[in-house]
Protein backbone atom coordinates (compact mmCIF):
# COMPACT_ATOMS: atom_id res chain seq x y z
CA UNK A 1 0.00 0.00 0.00
CA UNK A 2 1.35 3.29 -1.35
CA UNK A 3 1.35 6.15 1.84
CA UNK A 4 -1.30 8.76 0.38
CA UNK A 5 -0.81 12.09 0.49
CA UNK A 6 -1.11 13.73 3.95
CA UNK A 7 -4.00 15.75 3.35
CA UNK A 8 -5.74 12.79 1.79
CA UNK A 9 -7.14 12.66 -1.36
CA UNK A 10 -10.96 12.68 -0.20
CA UNK A 11 -13.00 15.04 2.52
CA UNK A 12 -14.57 12.77 4.86
CA UNK A 13 -17.68 13.82 6.21
CA UNK A 14 -19.47 13.34 9.73
CA UNK A 15 -21.83 10.89 8.44
CA UNK A 16 -19.44 8.97 6.38
CA UNK A 17 -19.69 10.69 3.43
CA UNK A 18 -16.27 10.25 1.10
CA UNK A 19 -15.72 13.14 -1.64
CA UNK A 20 -13.30 13.13 -4.03
CA UNK A 21 -11.40 16.77 -3.84
CA UNK A 22 -10.65 16.26 -7.64
CA UNK A 23 -15.11 16.11 -7.84
CA UNK A 24 -17.45 19.57 -8.92
CA UNK A 25 -19.57 20.02 -7.22
CA UNK A 26 -21.85 22.96 -7.76
CA UNK A 27 -24.13 24.19 -5.23
CA UNK A 28 -23.49 22.21 -2.14
CA UNK A 29 -25.96 23.93 -0.21
CA UNK A 30 -28.59 22.14 -2.15
CA UNK A 31 -27.29 18.88 -1.67
CA UNK A 32 -28.31 16.31 0.66
CA UNK A 33 -26.14 13.07 0.78
CA UNK A 34 -27.30 10.19 3.16
CA UNK A 35 -24.33 9.09 4.73
CA UNK A 36 -21.35 6.66 3.85
CA UNK A 37 -21.81 7.76 0.17
CA UNK A 38 -18.73 8.06 -2.33
CA UNK A 39 -18.14 9.99 -4.92
CA UNK A 40 -15.11 9.86 -7.01
CA UNK A 41 -12.80 12.26 -8.91
CA UNK A 42 -14.13 13.99 -11.91
CA UNK A 43 -17.77 13.76 -10.82
CA UNK A 44 -19.59 16.61 -11.77
CA UNK A 45 -23.26 17.40 -9.72
CA UNK A 46 -25.31 20.30 -10.51
CA UNK A 47 -26.86 21.14 -7.34
CA UNK A 48 -26.76 24.68 -8.35
CA UNK A 49 -29.73 23.98 -10.90
CA UNK A 50 -32.61 24.16 -8.03
CA UNK A 51 -36.05 24.19 -8.81
CA UNK A 52 -37.42 27.70 -9.27
CA UNK A 53 -41.50 26.78 -10.34
CA UNK A 54 -43.03 28.35 -7.43
CA UNK A 55 -43.17 25.09 -4.97
CA UNK A 56 -46.88 24.04 -5.85
CA UNK A 57 -48.03 26.86 -3.88
CA UNK A 58 -50.52 27.91 -6.48
CA UNK A 59 -52.05 25.12 -5.91
CA UNK A 60 -51.65 24.61 -2.13
CA UNK A 61 -49.90 20.95 -1.15
CA UNK A 62 -46.14 21.26 0.39
CA UNK A 63 -45.40 23.78 3.04
CA UNK A 64 -41.65 23.94 2.93
CA UNK A 65 -39.95 25.69 -0.14
CA UNK A 66 -37.31 22.89 -0.29
CA UNK A 67 -34.82 24.13 -2.23
CA UNK A 68 -32.39 20.48 -2.60
CA UNK A 69 -31.36 20.06 -5.63
CA UNK A 70 -30.54 16.74 -5.18
CA UNK A 71 -30.91 13.82 -2.56
CA UNK A 72 -29.36 10.61 -1.61
CA UNK A 73 -29.77 7.44 0.19
CA UNK A 74 -26.93 5.52 2.04
CA UNK A 75 -23.72 3.70 0.32
CA UNK A 76 -24.66 5.30 -2.77
CA UNK A 77 -21.13 4.93 -5.18
CA UNK A 78 -20.59 7.60 -7.84
CA UNK A 79 -17.57 6.49 -10.26
CA UNK A 80 -15.31 8.62 -12.07
CA UNK A 81 -16.75 11.04 -14.46
CA UNK A 82 -20.53 10.41 -13.47
CA UNK A 83 -22.72 14.13 -13.86
CA UNK A 84 -25.57 14.03 -11.93
CA UNK A 85 -27.68 16.77 -13.32
CA UNK A 86 -31.21 17.60 -11.92
CA UNK A 87 -33.85 17.69 -15.22
CA UNK A 88 -35.44 20.61 -16.36
CA UNK A 89 -38.93 21.34 -17.84
CA UNK A 90 -41.27 23.96 -18.97
CA UNK A 91 -44.12 23.71 -16.34
CA UNK A 92 -46.98 25.90 -16.45
CA UNK A 93 -45.49 27.90 -19.35
CA UNK A 94 -41.97 28.70 -17.03
CA UNK A 95 -39.17 26.49 -17.16
CA UNK A 96 -37.83 25.21 -13.77
CA UNK A 97 -35.20 22.05 -12.75
CA UNK A 98 -37.12 19.17 -10.64
CA UNK A 99 -35.16 17.69 -7.65
CA UNK A 100 -33.54 14.47 -8.28
CA UNK A 101 -33.76 11.77 -5.83
CA UNK A 102 -31.21 8.70 -5.50
CA UNK A 103 -32.01 5.56 -2.97
CA UNK A 104 -30.22 3.52 -0.99
CA UNK A 105 -27.22 1.75 -2.07
CA UNK A 106 -27.46 2.67 -5.73
CA UNK A 107 -23.94 1.94 -8.15
CA UNK A 108 -23.58 4.35 -11.05
CA UNK A 109 -20.27 3.45 -13.21
CA UNK A 110 -18.28 5.53 -15.02
CA UNK A 111 -18.85 8.45 -17.26
CA UNK A 112 -22.78 8.32 -17.15
CA UNK A 113 -24.71 10.97 -17.66
CA UNK A 114 -27.63 10.95 -15.09
CA UNK A 115 -30.24 12.88 -15.83
CA UNK A 116 -33.37 11.26 -13.96
CA UNK A 117 -36.06 12.29 -11.89
CA UNK A 118 -35.84 9.35 -9.42
CA UNK A 119 -33.63 6.10 -8.73
CA UNK A 120 -34.67 3.67 -6.28
CA UNK A 121 -32.84 1.67 -4.19
CA UNK A 122 -30.36 -0.86 -4.62
CA UNK A 123 -30.23 0.22 -8.37
CA UNK A 124 -27.24 -0.71 -10.33
CA UNK A 125 -25.85 1.44 -13.39
CA UNK A 126 -23.18 0.99 -15.67
CA UNK A 127 -20.68 2.89 -17.13
CA UNK A 128 -20.97 5.26 -19.99
CA UNK A 129 -24.96 5.00 -19.97
CA UNK A 130 -27.70 8.10 -20.71
CA UNK A 131 -30.16 8.41 -18.08
CA UNK A 132 -32.49 10.79 -20.10
CA UNK A 133 -34.35 13.53 -18.42
CA UNK A 134 -37.07 12.56 -16.09
CA UNK A 135 -36.46 9.29 -16.16
CA UNK A 136 -38.13 7.19 -13.18
CA UNK A 137 -36.07 3.87 -12.10
CA UNK A 138 -37.37 1.89 -9.86
CA UNK A 139 -36.00 -0.73 -6.85
CA UNK A 140 -33.73 -3.28 -7.96
CA UNK A 141 -32.69 -2.71 -11.74
CA UNK A 142 -29.74 -3.36 -13.66
CA UNK A 143 -29.14 -0.76 -16.28
CA UNK A 144 -26.15 -2.34 -18.26
CA UNK A 145 -23.23 -0.57 -19.63
CA UNK A 146 -23.75 1.85 -22.82
CA UNK A 147 -27.36 1.88 -22.32
CA UNK A 148 -29.39 5.02 -23.21
CA UNK A 149 -32.33 5.73 -21.39
CA UNK A 150 -34.96 8.09 -23.02
CA UNK A 151 -36.62 10.69 -21.43
CA UNK A 152 -39.40 9.77 -19.24
CA UNK A 153 -39.09 6.33 -19.13
CA UNK A 154 -40.22 3.91 -16.19
CA UNK A 155 -38.32 1.50 -15.31
CA UNK A 156 -40.35 -1.11 -12.99
CA UNK A 157 -38.60 -2.98 -10.42
CA UNK A 158 -36.11 -5.73 -10.98
CA UNK A 159 -35.44 -5.01 -14.67
CA UNK A 160 -32.25 -5.60 -16.52
CA UNK A 161 -32.10 -2.93 -19.16
CA UNK A 162 -29.59 -2.21 -22.05
CA UNK A 163 -29.60 -0.95 -25.25
CA UNK A 164 -29.92 2.33 -27.35
CA UNK A 165 -32.76 3.07 -26.54
CA UNK A 166 -32.78 1.11 -23.44
CA UNK A 167 -35.26 -1.62 -23.26
CA UNK A 168 -35.75 -3.95 -20.80
CA UNK A 169 -33.94 -7.23 -21.54
CA UNK A 170 -34.60 -9.69 -18.62
CA UNK A 171 -35.44 -9.71 -14.59
CA UNK A 172 -33.45 -9.42 -12.12
CA UNK A 173 -33.30 -13.13 -10.31
CA UNK A 174 -35.13 -13.45 -7.28
CA UNK A 175 -33.04 -13.60 -4.20
CA UNK A 176 -30.36 -12.78 -6.17
CA UNK A 177 -29.00 -11.30 -3.82
CA UNK A 178 -29.22 -7.15 -4.85
CA UNK A 179 -29.39 -6.21 -0.75
CA UNK A 180 -25.91 -5.16 -0.49
CA UNK A 181 -24.78 -5.25 -3.96
CA UNK A 182 -21.46 -5.32 -2.34
CA UNK A 183 -21.69 -1.54 -1.65
CA UNK A 184 -20.70 -1.44 1.61
CA UNK A 185 -17.16 -3.66 0.72
CA UNK A 186 -16.87 -1.22 -1.95
CA UNK A 187 -17.00 2.00 0.16
CA UNK A 188 -14.71 0.74 2.53
CA UNK A 189 -12.31 0.39 0.01
CA UNK A 190 -11.70 4.23 -1.09
CA UNK A 191 -10.99 7.46 1.05
CA UNK A 192 -8.04 8.65 3.14
CA UNK A 193 -7.89 4.73 4.62
CA UNK A 194 -8.61 2.28 2.27
CA UNK A 195 -9.25 -1.26 3.68
CA UNK A 196 -7.39 -4.22 1.69
CA UNK A 197 -10.94 -5.68 -0.25
CA UNK A 198 -10.33 -8.83 0.55
CA UNK A 199 -10.84 -8.38 4.17
CA UNK B 1 5.01 15.32 -3.00
CA UNK B 2 2.63 17.45 -2.75
CA UNK B 3 1.55 21.08 -4.78
CA UNK B 4 1.33 23.68 -2.81
CA UNK B 5 -1.77 25.10 -4.09
CA UNK B 6 -4.19 22.82 -5.78
CA UNK B 7 -4.71 23.64 -9.21
CA UNK B 8 -8.32 23.74 -9.90
CA UNK B 9 -7.89 23.98 -13.75
CA UNK B 10 -5.15 23.28 -15.94
CA UNK B 11 -2.43 25.61 -16.05
CA UNK B 12 -3.87 28.11 -18.83
CA UNK B 13 -1.93 28.60 -21.93
CA UNK B 14 -2.28 32.12 -23.93
CA UNK B 15 -5.83 33.12 -23.40
CA UNK B 16 -8.12 33.28 -26.67
CA UNK B 17 -9.17 36.50 -28.69
CA UNK B 18 -12.13 36.64 -27.07
CA UNK B 19 -15.39 38.72 -28.47
CA UNK B 20 -18.34 38.71 -25.98
CA UNK B 21 -21.94 40.08 -26.59
CA UNK B 22 -22.95 41.73 -23.02
CA UNK B 23 -25.30 39.62 -22.73
CA UNK B 24 -23.60 36.29 -22.56
CA UNK B 25 -23.63 34.59 -19.08
CA UNK B 26 -20.43 32.14 -18.88
CA UNK B 27 -19.25 31.28 -15.79
CA UNK B 28 -15.37 31.46 -14.33
CA UNK B 29 -14.59 27.80 -14.21
CA UNK B 30 -15.69 27.49 -17.80
CA UNK B 31 -12.65 26.56 -20.27
CA UNK B 32 -11.44 28.74 -23.01
CA UNK B 33 -8.31 27.74 -24.86
CA UNK B 34 -6.57 28.23 -28.15
CA UNK B 35 -4.75 30.90 -30.35
CA UNK B 36 -7.78 31.58 -32.51
CA UNK B 37 -10.76 34.11 -31.92
CA UNK B 38 -13.61 32.62 -29.82
CA UNK B 39 -16.79 34.46 -30.71
CA UNK B 40 -19.88 34.13 -28.34
CA UNK B 41 -23.41 36.36 -29.26
CA UNK B 42 -26.09 37.80 -27.69
CA UNK B 43 -27.68 35.56 -24.93
CA UNK B 44 -25.77 32.33 -24.59
CA UNK B 45 -25.39 30.31 -21.64
CA UNK B 46 -22.51 28.52 -20.78
CA UNK B 47 -22.41 26.16 -18.60
CA UNK B 48 -19.42 25.28 -16.11
CA UNK B 49 -16.41 23.37 -17.72
CA UNK B 50 -17.79 23.39 -20.65
CA UNK B 51 -14.81 23.62 -23.23
CA UNK B 52 -13.92 25.64 -25.79
CA UNK B 53 -10.77 25.36 -27.80
CA UNK B 54 -9.70 27.51 -31.02
CA UNK B 55 -6.34 25.79 -31.13
CA UNK B 56 -7.55 24.85 -34.99
CA UNK B 57 -9.70 27.40 -35.89
CA UNK B 58 -12.24 30.06 -34.65
CA UNK B 59 -15.47 29.52 -32.89
CA UNK B 60 -18.94 31.11 -33.37
CA UNK B 61 -21.52 30.32 -31.09
CA UNK B 62 -24.86 32.17 -32.13
CA UNK B 63 -27.32 33.95 -30.05
CA UNK B 64 -29.24 32.15 -27.70
CA UNK B 65 -27.32 28.90 -27.44
CA UNK B 66 -27.00 26.59 -24.21
CA UNK B 67 -22.89 24.84 -24.43
CA UNK B 68 -23.75 22.77 -21.22
CA UNK B 69 -20.98 21.05 -18.71
CA UNK B 70 -18.09 19.07 -20.01
CA UNK B 71 -19.09 19.87 -23.82
CA UNK B 72 -16.41 19.98 -25.91
CA UNK B 73 -15.90 22.28 -28.96
CA UNK B 74 -13.12 22.58 -31.30
CA UNK B 75 -11.39 19.50 -30.32
CA UNK B 76 -8.39 17.84 -32.51
CA UNK B 77 -10.07 15.40 -35.27
CA UNK B 78 -9.79 12.00 -34.21
CA UNK B 79 -8.92 11.52 -38.03
CA UNK B 80 -6.21 14.01 -38.40
CA UNK B 81 -5.44 12.85 -41.47
CA UNK B 82 -8.73 13.31 -43.01
CA UNK B 83 -8.85 16.85 -41.16
CA UNK B 84 -9.49 20.12 -42.94
CA UNK B 85 -8.20 23.43 -40.94
CA UNK B 86 -10.92 26.01 -39.94
CA UNK B 87 -13.27 25.96 -36.81
CA UNK B 88 -16.73 25.53 -36.00
CA UNK B 89 -19.50 27.24 -36.01
CA UNK B 90 -22.89 26.93 -34.15
CA UNK B 91 -26.20 28.88 -35.15
CA UNK B 92 -28.43 30.33 -32.92
CA UNK B 93 -30.89 28.53 -30.52
CA UNK B 94 -28.13 25.19 -30.93
CA UNK B 95 -28.34 23.25 -27.36
CA UNK B 96 -25.10 21.30 -27.40
CA UNK B 97 -25.70 18.64 -23.98
CA UNK B 98 -23.16 17.18 -21.42
CA UNK B 99 -20.01 15.24 -22.49
CA UNK B 100 -21.13 16.36 -26.52
CA UNK B 101 -18.09 16.12 -28.61
CA UNK B 102 -17.85 18.75 -31.15
CA UNK B 103 -14.27 18.52 -33.83
CA UNK B 104 -12.83 21.28 -35.51
CA UNK B 105 -12.70 21.88 -38.97
CA UNK B 106 -15.20 23.80 -40.43
CA UNK B 107 -17.64 22.04 -38.98
CA UNK B 108 -21.06 23.57 -39.17
CA UNK B 109 -24.29 23.47 -36.61
CA UNK B 110 -27.53 25.09 -38.07
CA UNK B 111 -30.28 27.06 -36.27
CA UNK B 112 -32.18 25.23 -33.45
CA UNK B 113 -30.37 22.42 -33.66
CA UNK B 114 -29.64 20.16 -30.63
CA UNK B 115 -26.47 18.16 -29.95
CA UNK B 116 -27.24 15.65 -27.16
CA UNK B 117 -25.51 13.83 -23.97
CA UNK B 118 -22.17 12.20 -25.19
CA UNK B 119 -22.78 12.34 -29.03
CA UNK B 120 -19.72 13.14 -31.07
CA UNK B 121 -19.91 15.58 -33.93
CA UNK B 122 -17.02 14.61 -36.84
CA UNK B 123 -14.76 17.52 -38.52
CA UNK B 124 -16.21 19.35 -41.29
CA UNK B 125 -19.74 17.88 -40.70
CA UNK B 126 -22.46 20.10 -42.05
CA UNK B 127 -25.99 19.88 -39.99
CA UNK B 128 -28.73 21.90 -41.16
CA UNK B 129 -31.50 23.61 -38.93
CA UNK B 130 -33.44 22.03 -36.37
CA UNK B 131 -31.56 19.09 -36.32
CA UNK B 132 -31.34 16.42 -33.46
CA UNK B 133 -28.46 14.55 -32.85
CA UNK B 134 -29.92 11.91 -29.82
CA UNK B 135 -27.65 10.85 -27.18
CA UNK B 136 -24.13 8.91 -27.91
CA UNK B 137 -24.53 9.13 -31.72
CA UNK B 138 -21.72 9.90 -33.73
CA UNK B 139 -22.04 11.78 -36.74
CA UNK B 140 -19.36 11.04 -39.46
CA UNK B 141 -16.50 13.69 -40.27
CA UNK B 142 -17.77 15.53 -43.14
CA UNK B 143 -21.62 14.10 -43.53
CA UNK B 144 -23.85 16.83 -44.55
CA UNK B 145 -26.94 16.81 -42.78
CA UNK B 146 -30.29 18.52 -44.42
CA UNK B 147 -32.68 20.45 -42.29
CA UNK B 148 -34.76 19.02 -39.72
CA UNK B 149 -32.93 15.51 -39.33
CA UNK B 150 -32.19 13.10 -36.47
CA UNK B 151 -29.37 10.67 -36.22
CA UNK B 152 -30.60 8.33 -33.76
CA UNK B 153 -28.01 6.25 -31.28
CA UNK B 154 -27.46 3.78 -33.90
CA UNK B 155 -26.84 6.04 -36.77
CA UNK B 156 -30.12 5.66 -38.44
CA UNK B 157 -31.46 8.97 -39.45
CA UNK B 158 -35.11 10.17 -40.04
CA UNK B 159 -37.12 13.78 -40.87
CA UNK B 160 -38.70 15.20 -37.82
CA UNK B 161 -41.70 17.02 -38.75
CA UNK B 162 -42.31 18.38 -35.55
CA UNK B 163 -42.77 22.33 -35.42
CA UNK B 164 -39.34 23.75 -34.31
CA UNK B 165 -40.29 26.68 -32.80
CA UNK B 166 -41.78 25.34 -29.95
CA UNK B 167 -38.42 23.56 -28.94
CA UNK B 168 -37.07 27.49 -29.50
CA UNK B 169 -39.04 28.73 -27.39
CA UNK B 170 -38.26 26.20 -24.16
CA UNK B 171 -34.13 27.20 -24.71
CA UNK B 172 -35.36 30.47 -24.63
CA UNK B 173 -37.39 29.95 -21.37
CA UNK B 174 -34.13 27.99 -20.33
CA UNK B 175 -31.43 30.53 -20.65
CA UNK B 176 -33.92 33.26 -18.63
CA UNK B 177 -33.94 30.91 -15.72
CA UNK B 178 -30.61 29.23 -15.78
CA UNK B 179 -28.79 32.27 -16.68
CA UNK B 180 -29.18 33.42 -12.98
CA UNK B 181 -28.31 30.71 -11.59
CA UNK B 182 -24.94 30.60 -12.52
CA UNK B 183 -22.63 33.30 -11.85
CA UNK B 184 -21.40 35.31 -14.83
CA UNK B 185 -18.07 35.90 -14.85
CA UNK B 186 -17.01 37.48 -18.28
CA UNK B 187 -14.12 39.31 -17.48
CA UNK B 188 -11.80 36.45 -16.49
CA UNK B 189 -11.58 35.61 -20.54
CA UNK B 190 -11.25 39.01 -21.80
Amino acid sequence: MSRRQVKGDYIETETGNKVSRKANLLGTQNMVLGGKVVIQPEVMIRGDLVRTAPSSSSSGGTTAPSTTAIQTGRYCFFSKGVVLRPPGRRYKGQFSHMPMRIGHHVFIGQDTVVQAATIGDHVRIGKNCVIGEFAIIKECVEVLDGAVVPPNMVIPNYSIVAGQPARVVGEVPEGGGPEENGLRGLYSTVGNNPQNPDM
Amino acid sequence: MSTAKRQSTVPAGPKPPVNFSSTVTIPKDAVLQGTHSITIQSETLIHPRARLDSNLGSILVGRRSIVQERAQIGVEPQNIDAAVPGGVSLGDYVVVEVNAVIEAGGTEIGDGSVVQVGSRIGSGAKIGKDCTIAARATVAPGTVLPDQTVVLSNGQQRADKRLADARKLSTLKQINVVRKMIRNDQDKFK
